[in-house]
């Protein structure tokens, strides 16, 4: 095996060597930090998650297996800490409020041809998707999953991720095409 | 191939994942079926516009919260770690010792008793050498894991990161070779000017090194921003470094050599010789 492999240095890690660990968090930490980012939507409880995320992984460090990709185990503990994190929000601040909406509509018209406005109305769109589909298209087409990767990290099979992906792409440009006739002149 | 079929396999065609028959057959199909054209046409067009969203950088903040992070837990494994050993090897020595009948357990515990006042006075000195062995190997750990950071920041791509590639290894108690060569490396051939100079200023740091001073005397030549030379140039006089005369000398010989530093340069060469 490959001793630079992200499987054989978490093995190190759990056996002891737990400096080895700053080579994950280098290769991960800027891809973790946007995963968050995007289902969250806001900067510093993205870093607080991802910091999170790497304590974990030392914190339980022994019961790492080595039979799937360390990437599926990182995002399994990704996905908890995420989940953590909303059932500790959920009484203080409505589901709405969790997002912090960038300001589209004060664009100046003459800017919403550009891609940018195009890259603020998709992330809006990606906001409306229930969580279950947009972590599955999140990981899928931003943290470079497989599907049987993603199927192994949710539990279920690659069938249903799949089927998901397809109908989630589907309602995600419905939604954007919505946005976009409400923003156009 | 049917419209099912189609939409079943259209995450994996998003993906890149199919192979050329399947592609085939799918292509075969939507050359007949406008509908599935134009649905797949859609769905590409959002998964493309995905792929394009661009990622963004976290604070410098939380590399320092983790490395941080890493460090006191390493801190806190150590202690738990011998901790928790001596605990079980003292009792299963214990165990083994203990007499079974109370008489002499009893003559057993007043003998200790007696050779734990001798002992404890005759080795009054032995603690603090022990807790000076542990603190060092402790400390070489430490510079171990310093390393391994220091080398891992000094090879990102953002200026702020391989700044702090710098810094961290200034940390480093014994840098090695390899830390020394990648300070060299950076000093050399780093394209930010300020990163330049940090290595510089962190090369200084360890000049008794032997590699260090040959390497800031053979540096002067390559660079070519006045304020790395200026840095080097006092670094040199600073650690009296009478190899560098050479080096100075060439330096003052450029045509193109900033005045100011003309001017150090020869004002170094005097204070060198």
């Amino acid at each position: 095996m490959d001793p630079t492999s992200d499987n054989r240095l978490m093995e190190e890690v759990r056996d002891g060597k737990v400096e080895r660990l700053a080579i994950l968090f280098e290769r991960h930490h800027v891809m973790l930090f946007n995963f968050f980012l995007r289902l969250s939507g806001n900067r510093s409880v993205s870093e607080d998650l991802v910091q999170d995320v790497f304590f974990r992984i030392l914190k339980y460090r022994d019961t790492y297996q080595g039979e799937s990709k360390f990437a599926v185990w990182m995002y399994q503990i990704a996905r908890n800490v995420h989940v953590d994190h909303l059932r500790k929000q959920k009484p203080e601040v409505p589901l709405d409020d969790q997002f912090e909406e960038p300001a589209a509509d004060e664009a100046p018209a003459i800017e919403r041809l550009t891609s940018e406005v195009d890259a603020v109305l998709l992330k809006r769109a990606l906001d409306r998707l229930p969580l279950r589909k947009k972590e599955i298209l999140l990981l899928s087409r931003f943290q470079e999953m497989k599907y049987r990767e993603i199927a192994e990290l949710l539990g279920c099979d690659i069938g249903s991720i799949k089927s998901t992906i397809h109908r989630t792409i589907r309602e995600l440009g419905k939604i954007y095409l919505e946005l976009q006739g409400g923003t156009s002149p | 191939m049917n419209c099912e079929k189609i939409r079943e396999r259209t995450a994996d065609y998003l993906a890149g994942e199919l192979d050329e028959e399947s592609l085939a057959g799918m292509r075969a199909h939507l050359a007949e079926c406008p509908h599935c054209r134009e649905e797949l046409e859609g769905l590409s067009v959002i998964w493309t516009k995905l792929g394009v969203l661009p990622n963004e950088e976290p604070s410098a903040a939380l590399r320092s919260r983790f490395y941080g992070m890493l460090e006191a837990y390493k801190k806190g494994l150590k202690k738990e770690g011998e901790g928790q050993g001596a605990k079980r090897a003292l009792s299963i020595w214990l165990g083994r010792l203990m007499p079974r009948k109370p008489a002499f357990q009893l003559g057993l515990a007043l003998i200790l008793m007696a050779a734990g006042l001798g002992s404890g006075f005759l080795l009054s000195v032995r603690p603090r050498s022990a807790a000076r062995a542990e603190m060092a190997s402790l400390r070489g750990e430490m510079d171990g894991m310093r390393r391994i950071v220091a080398i891992s920041l000094l090879k990102q791509a953002s200026p702020s990161d391989r700044l702090m590639g710098v810094s961290w290894s200034v940390r480093i108690d014994r840098p090695g070779d390899e830390i020394i060569a990648a300070l060299l490396q950076t000093l050399n051939h780093d394209p930010n000017v300020n990163v330049r100079l940090a290595a510089a200023d962190a090369l200084y740091l360890f000049y008794d090194h032997p590699e260090v001073k040959k390497g800031l005397i053979d540096s002067l030549a390559g660079q070519t921003s006045p304020l790395v030379q200026v840095s080097l140039i006092s670094l040199l006089v600073e650690i009296r470094e009478r190899r560098a005369v050479e080096a100075l000398e060439r330096l003052i010989q450029n045509e193109k050599l900033n005045p100011k530093v003309k001017k150090l340069a020869e004002l170094g060469l005097v204070q060198l010789s």
